[in-house]
C-alpha cells in the first residue's frame, strides 16, 4: 500500500511540473515559428520577382542594426536564407544603367559625405570621377565645401549636372600674404577649415533628437573609393575603420584587431603612436555622435604632421569604441590616390 | 512522533501539489495572452514589416518602368550602337584602384562592351575577380609586350610607346574572334581606346555612339596644356589647337577620337605601328582611316572638354621598401 501511494505522490509532484516546463517552452518557441514563417513568406515572394534583383542580406541583430549588402546573388533554396534565424534575405537590384542615381530608400541610413575642394586644373576631372562613384550609391549626400571666397559656378554647375542629392558651401582658408604668391597659410592644414564648416553645417540643420540614422565620411577628391566600402560603413554605430591603401609609405595602413575583434593598435610605420593613427579616409562616424558631442572639430592651428585626424577623434571616442569593418580589417576598399601634377 | 511526521509530510505534499497546480494554471493563463514580447523580438518584426513594405514598394516600381520602358526598350536595343571600349593594363600598385574607377564610370554607360588587355603572358586572378565582380560585359584579353619594348625602372614614361601590343590584340579580337562569334556580324558599333588613368564624363560616351567614320573632341590637360582640341569651322575640323609637334598628321592624344566599328573591319590593315616616332601612335592608326576634313566634330563642335588625360603620381613605397628589407613586408596575401 505504501508503495502505491508513493508512486501516486510521486506521479501528483513531478506531472504538473513538466506541464508547466512545456508549456513554458512552448509560449518562447512560438514567435521564433512565426518570424520564420514570416521569413519563408517573404523568400517565396521574393522568387516571383524577375532576375534583374539582387540580394541584399538583413542582419536582424539584437540591435536592431541594418547589414551589409552583398550585390549580384543568385535565387537560393528559401530553407537556406530562413534556417538561420538571424537572416532575413531581401532581393533587390538596381538597374544600375538606367536609374541614376539609385531611389532613396527610407529604411538605409544617409551617408553624408564632406569633400573639401579647391580650384586647379584639375579639379573638375577629380570631381566628375568622384561624382561618377558616389551615383552608385543609394541614400547618399555630398556636401562639397570649395575653398574660395565664392562658390564657383564650375562646382554650381557640376554638382547640379551629376543629380545628385547635395550641398554646396564654401570658406575661404586665409592665405598668408607674407608668402609670395597664392599660398595659403601653411600652419592650417589644407581642408581642416572645410571640413569643419561641413561639421557645423550638419551640427545646424540636424537635430540631435531627430531620428534621422546618418553615417559622415570624409571623402577627399583625389581617391578611390570601392563600392563596398559604403556599405560597410552604413552599420557604424559610434566610429568605424579599415585600412587604406598607399598611405603613410605603405602598400597600405590598417588598424590592429585582436581575435575578440577590438582595435588595440595601428599597423603603420608613420608614428604609430598617435591616438588615432588613421587617414583621413580610414575612419566614418555616426551623425548621432558628431551631433552628440557639438565641441569636437579638427584642430586648426598648432597640429603636427599626421595628428590632424586624432584632433577630431580624441573628443568623440575612445580606442575601444572602434568598429573594425572589412573583414574585420583584412580588406582593402579603400585607396588614397595621389594625382600626378599635369603630366 | 511517527505520525505527527506522517501528518507533516502529507502537509508538505499537499503544499507542494497546491503550489504546482497554482503555477500550472498561471503559466495556461499567460499562453492565452498576449505576449508581451521580449525587446528581442519586437525589433525583428519590426524589420519583417519594414522590409515587407520596401519590397512592395519597389515591385511597384519595376511595374512602373517596366510599363514605361517596354516600348521603349524593344526599339532601343537594336539600334543603340555598342561601344567597345579597349583598355590596355600592366600590373603595378594603382592597377586594381584604376580599373575600378574605371569601371565606376562604365557601369553608368548604356551599351558598354569593355575589352581589357593585360600585358601579361597570362589572365591575372586580380583583373579576373574585378571585371567578374564589376557587373560589366566584357572581354578580358591578354598580350605580353617584347622585353625590348617594355619601359624599365627608370626609364621615363615618353621612352617607348605603351600598351600598343594590347591595343592591337583588342582590334584582332574585334576584327577575328568577335566575328566569328553568333551575332557578331551586327557591326553597329564604335570603338574607343580608354587608357585607364584618365577620367572620362559620362557625356563623352553619348557624344561618340554615333559616329559614322571616326569622330574627335578636345583633350584636357594633356601636351602641356589645359587642352588640346581640334579647330572646327563650318563643322568641319581644319586643324588642331596643341602645343606640341602640330604638324603630325592627327595631333591628337589617344583618348580624344573614336573609330565605328565598321570602319575598323573594312581596314584590317590599319593597326597601332611600335615603331613609330613618339607621338605619332595615334597617326599611324588613324592615317590608313580618314583624311583631316572627313574627321567628324563632337562636344559641341570641339568646344567642351568631356575627357582629360589625368595621370596617377607612383605611390611613395618608401617605407615599404625598408621594411621589406627587414623581412617585415605588408601581408602580401592582401590585395590592393
Amino acid at each position: 500500500m505504501p508503495k502505491r501511494r508513493d508512486i501516486l505522490a510521486i506521479v501528483l509532484i513531478v506531472l504538473p511540473w513538466t506541464l508547466l516546463i512545456t508549456v513554458w517552452h512552448q509560449s518562447a518557441i512560438a514567435p521564433l515559428l512565426a518570424i520564420r514563417k514570416a521569413c519563408h513568406h517573404l523568400v517565396k515572394e521574393i522568387f516571383i520577382i524577375p532576375e534583374r534583383l539582387a540580394v541584399r542580406h538583413h542582419r536582424l541583430s539584437d540591435d536592431g542594426v541594418e547589414g551589409k549588402r552583398e550585390a549580384g546573388g543568385q535565387a537560393q533554396d528559401s530553407k537556406e536564407y530562413c534556417a538561420s534565424d538571424k537572416d532575413i534575405v531581401e532581393v533587390v537590384r538596381t538597374e544600375y544603367v538606367y536609374t541614376r542615381p539609385p531611389p532613396w530608400s527610407d529604411v538605409l541610413p544617409t551617408i553624408h559625405i564632406i569633400t573639401p575642394t579647391y580650384s586647379r586644373p584639375v579639379q573638375k576631372a577629380e570631381l566628375t570621377r568622384l561624382a561618377n562613384t558616389f551615383l552608385h550609391v543609394p541614400n547618399l549626400h555630398w556636401i562639397l565645401v570649395e575653398d574660395s571666397q565664392r562658390r564657383t559656378p564650375l562646382v554650381t554647375r557640376l554638382l547640379r549636372e551629376t543629380g545628385l542629392n547635395y550641398t554646396h558651401l564654401n570658406v575661404e582658408t586665409p592665405r598668408n600674404y607674407k608668402l609670395r604668391g597664392d599660398t595659403r597659410d601653411p600652419r592650417i592644414p589644407r581642408g581642416t577649415m572645410q571640413r569643419n564648416l561641413a561639421l557645423r553645417w550638419l551640427r545646424e540643420t540636424f537635430n540631435a533628437n531627430s531620428s534621422q540614422a546618418g553615417i559622415v565620411y570624409f571623402a577627399d577628391d583625389d581617391n578611390t573609393y570601392s563600392l563596398e566600402l559604403f556599405e560597410e560603413m552604413r552599420s557604424t554605430r559610434k566610429v568605424s575603420v579599415w585600412p587604406v591603401a598607399f598611405v603613410g609609405g605603405l602598400r597600405y595602413e590598417s588598424p590592429k584587431v585582436n581575435a575578440a575583434g577590438k582595435v588595440y593598435g595601428w599597423k603603420t610605420v608613420f608614428d604609430p603612436h598617435r591616438p588615432f593613427a588613421i587617414d583621413m579616409a580610414g575612419f566614418a562616424i555616426n551623425l548621432r555622435l558628431i551631433l552628440f558631442k557639438p565641441q569636437a572639430y579638427f584642430k586648426l592651428r598648432g597640429v603636427k604632421g599626421g595628428y590632424q585626424e586624432s584632433s577630431l577623434l580624441r573628443e568623440l571616442v575612445t580606442l575601444n569604441d572602434l568598429e573594425p569593418k572589412a573583414a574585420n580589417c583584412t580588406k582593402v576598399v579603400d585607396m588614397v590616390l595621389q594625382r600626378e601634377e599635369n603630366s | 512522533m511517527a505520525t505527527r511526521m506522517k501528518l507533516k509530510l502529507k502537509t508538505v505534499f499537499v503544499l507542494y501539489f497546491m503550489v504546482s497546480l497554482l503555477g500550472l494554471v498561471y503559466a495556461l493563463m499567460q499562453l492565452g495572452q498576449r505576449c508581451d514580447c521580449t525587446e528581442h523580438d519586437l525589433p525583428k518584426d519590426r524589420t519583417i514589416s519594414r522590409l515587407r513594405g520596401e519590397l512592395h514598394r519597389l515591385q511597384e516600381q519595376i511595374r512602373k518602368s517596366e510599363a514605361t520602358k517596354q516600348p521603349q526598350k524593344q526599339a532601343d536595343k537594336p539600334s543603340l550602337p555598342t561601344i567597345f571600349v579597349i583598355t590596355p593594363t600592366y600590373a603595378r600598385l594603382v592597377q586594381k584602384a584604376e580599373l575600378t574607377r574605371l569601371s565606376q564610370t562604365f557601369l553608368h554607360v548604356p551599351q558598354l562592351h569593355w575589352i581589357v588587355v593585360e600585358d601579361s603572358p597570362h589572365k591575372t586572378p586580380l583583373v579576373t575577380d574585378l571585371l567578374v565582380k564589376s557587373g560589366l560585359t566584357y572581354t578580358h584579353l591578354h598580350m605580353p609586350t617584347a622585353k625590348d619594348r617594355k619601359l624599365q625602372e627608370g626609364d621615363p614614361s615618353w621612352l617607348k610607346p605603351r600598351g600598343v601590343e594590347q591595343r592591337n590584340e583588342g582590334l584582332r579580337w574585334l576584327r577575328e574572334d568577335r566575328r566569328a562569334q553568333p551575332g557578331g556580324d551586327n557591326q553597329q558599333g564604335v570603338v574607343y581606346f580608354a587608357d585607364d588613368d584618365n577620367t572620362y564624363s559620362l557625356q563623352i560616351f553619348e557624344e561618340m555612339r554615333s559616329t559614322q567614320r571616326v569622330s574627335v573632341w578636345p583633350v584636357g590637360l594633356v601636351g602641356g596644356m589645359k587642352y588640346e582640341r581640334p579647330v572646327v569651322e563650318g563643322g568641319k575640323v581644319v586643324r588642331f589647337h596643341t602645343g606640341w609637334r602640330p604638324s603630325r598628321p592627327f595631333p591628337m592624344d589617344m583618348a580624344g577620337f573614336a573609330v565605328s566599328l565598321k570602319l575598323v573591319v573594312a581596314n584590317p590593315e590599319a593597326y597601332f605601328d611600335g615603331e613609330a616616332p613618339m607621338g605619332f601612335l595615334e597617326s599611324s592608326f588613324l592615317q590608313g582611316l580618314v583624311t583631316m576634313d572627313e574627321l567628324e566634330p563632337k562636344a559641341d563642335n570641339c568646344s567642351k572638354v568631356l575627357v582629360w588625360h589625368t595621370r596617377t603620381e607612383k605611390p611613395k613605397m618608401k617605407r615599404e621598401e625598408a621594411l621589406q628589407a627587414q623581412g617585415l613586408g605588408s601581408d602580401p596575401a592582401v590585395e590592393v
